[in-house]
């Protein structure tokens, strides 16, 4: 089932990043963003719009999703309706891709873009891939030792 | 590369063609922390496959700059970006260098980050030394192993490798060294002392 959506891009929505509440009420506690690269227009219109991307949510953030963390798309995903962020995001994770690196290239906040993650995660939109274990084995570190050697 | 990233075109769907997924691979981090200017995106972007990236986690309206020496100084507000940089080891294993500042107002950050991270590589500029303290602490705290490395900047250095262990008063057993942050391989010696150090803490954490 398809219909005209204005918001569907040419190419992956690259959203900018934006600014997020800085002052008043939220600086306590929590999670808290601030302003992205744009001089900000509007205190008003400037605070509200990370928001809207993740429907309201300052905090929260899943603890399984680190930075690092490899998310690819889920297959047998039901196509469902995206926001722009959301639509992006699962178009960059065909092949896995870090929560990190997907933050650094759609230029959304970090703490962003891991709600947002959560969410495609919790909508069976996204594989999240999360270690069996925190503590990195002896044997992952000496393959990370030999690969670094044979650099050059 | 088979992880080389190509954007696949939006298709009116949420969904992307693609038909055999790669297996993701395990992720490793390493983090490189230090002051202003000290040279953590030079660390990172000498060993990165990729430009670095730069991801944004909290930005103050009087950052605009990025790690700039001459205004490192008096900078008070500042932008947390971090940079990382990427390295397949194979293609079940990826190894992300994130450079963080170094600022204790940051540690709320620190803790996401170093969940799970191999060790940490406190970057020092012997002319400001004192920039590194909080990471030092933070990494001591923490129980991080972590390798202190003087970036070297032409190959000067104010003081010696024992002045700056001196000034630091790290553990006997945390290695001070010295590298040049411009250099791949210089780098890549100093992550290798990191995970040296790395491996001793994991051997020693299974034989318990």
């Amino acid at each position: 089932m398809t219909y005209p959506d204005p918001d569907d891009p040419a190419r992956p929505a690259r959203p900018s990043v934006r600014p997020f509440l800085q002052s008043g009420p939220h600086t306590a506690g929590g999670y808290r963003p601030a302003p992205g690269n744009e001089p900000p227009v509007d205190e008003q219109t400037t605070t509200l719009r990370p928001f809207v991307i993740t429907s309201g949510r300052t905090d929260g953030t899943d603890p399984e999703i680190g930075m690092e963390t490899q998310v690819t798309v889920t297959h047998a995903a039901v196509p469902v309706r995206l926001s722009p962020e959301m639509r992006a995001i699962v178009a960059l994770c065909g092949d896995p891709l870090s929560v990190a690196e997907i933050s650094a290239r759609l230029r959304l906040h970090l703490g962003v873009t891991r709600i947002l993650v959560g969410d495609l995660r919790a909508a069976g939109q996204l594989d999240v891939h999360v270690l069996d274990n925190d503590s990195p084995d002896p044997e992952t570190i000496m393959r990370v030792i030999r690969g670094l050697r044979a650099i050059t | 590369m088979d992880f080389v990233q190509s954007p696949d075109p939006i298709r009116g769907t949420a969904r992307v063609g693609n038909d055999q997924p790669k297996k993701a691979p395990v992720p490793v981090k390493i983090i490189v922390a230090g002051g202003f200017g000290v040279g953590k995106t030079t660390t990172v972007g000498a060993i990165s496959e990729i430009a670095p990236l730069t991801t944004e986690a909290e930005m103050t309206s009087a950052s605009v700059g990025i790690d700039n020496p001459g205004q490192a100084v008096t900078k008070t507000t500042t932008t947390i970006a971090m940079d990382f940089g990427v390295l397949t080891i194979d293609q079940t294993l990826k190894l992300y260098i994130f450079g963080t500042p170094g600022q204790p107002r940051f540690a709320f950050m620190w803790d996401d980050l170093i969940k799970g991270a191999l060790g940490a590589l406190v970057v020092v500029d012997t002319n400001r030394i004192d920039d590194c303290y909080p990471a030092v602490d933070y990494f001591e705290r923490a129980g991080l192993p972590f390798v202190v490395g003087v970036n070297t900047f032409n190959g000067q250095m104010n003081y010696n490798l024992e002045e700056v262990r001196w000034a630091l008063a790290v553990r006997e057993d945390v290695p001070v060294l010295s590298f040049d942050a411009r250099f791949r391989s210089s780098v890549r010696d100093a992550l290798l002392v990191v995970l040296d150090q790395a491996l001793d803490k994991a051997i020693r954490a299974k034989s318990t």
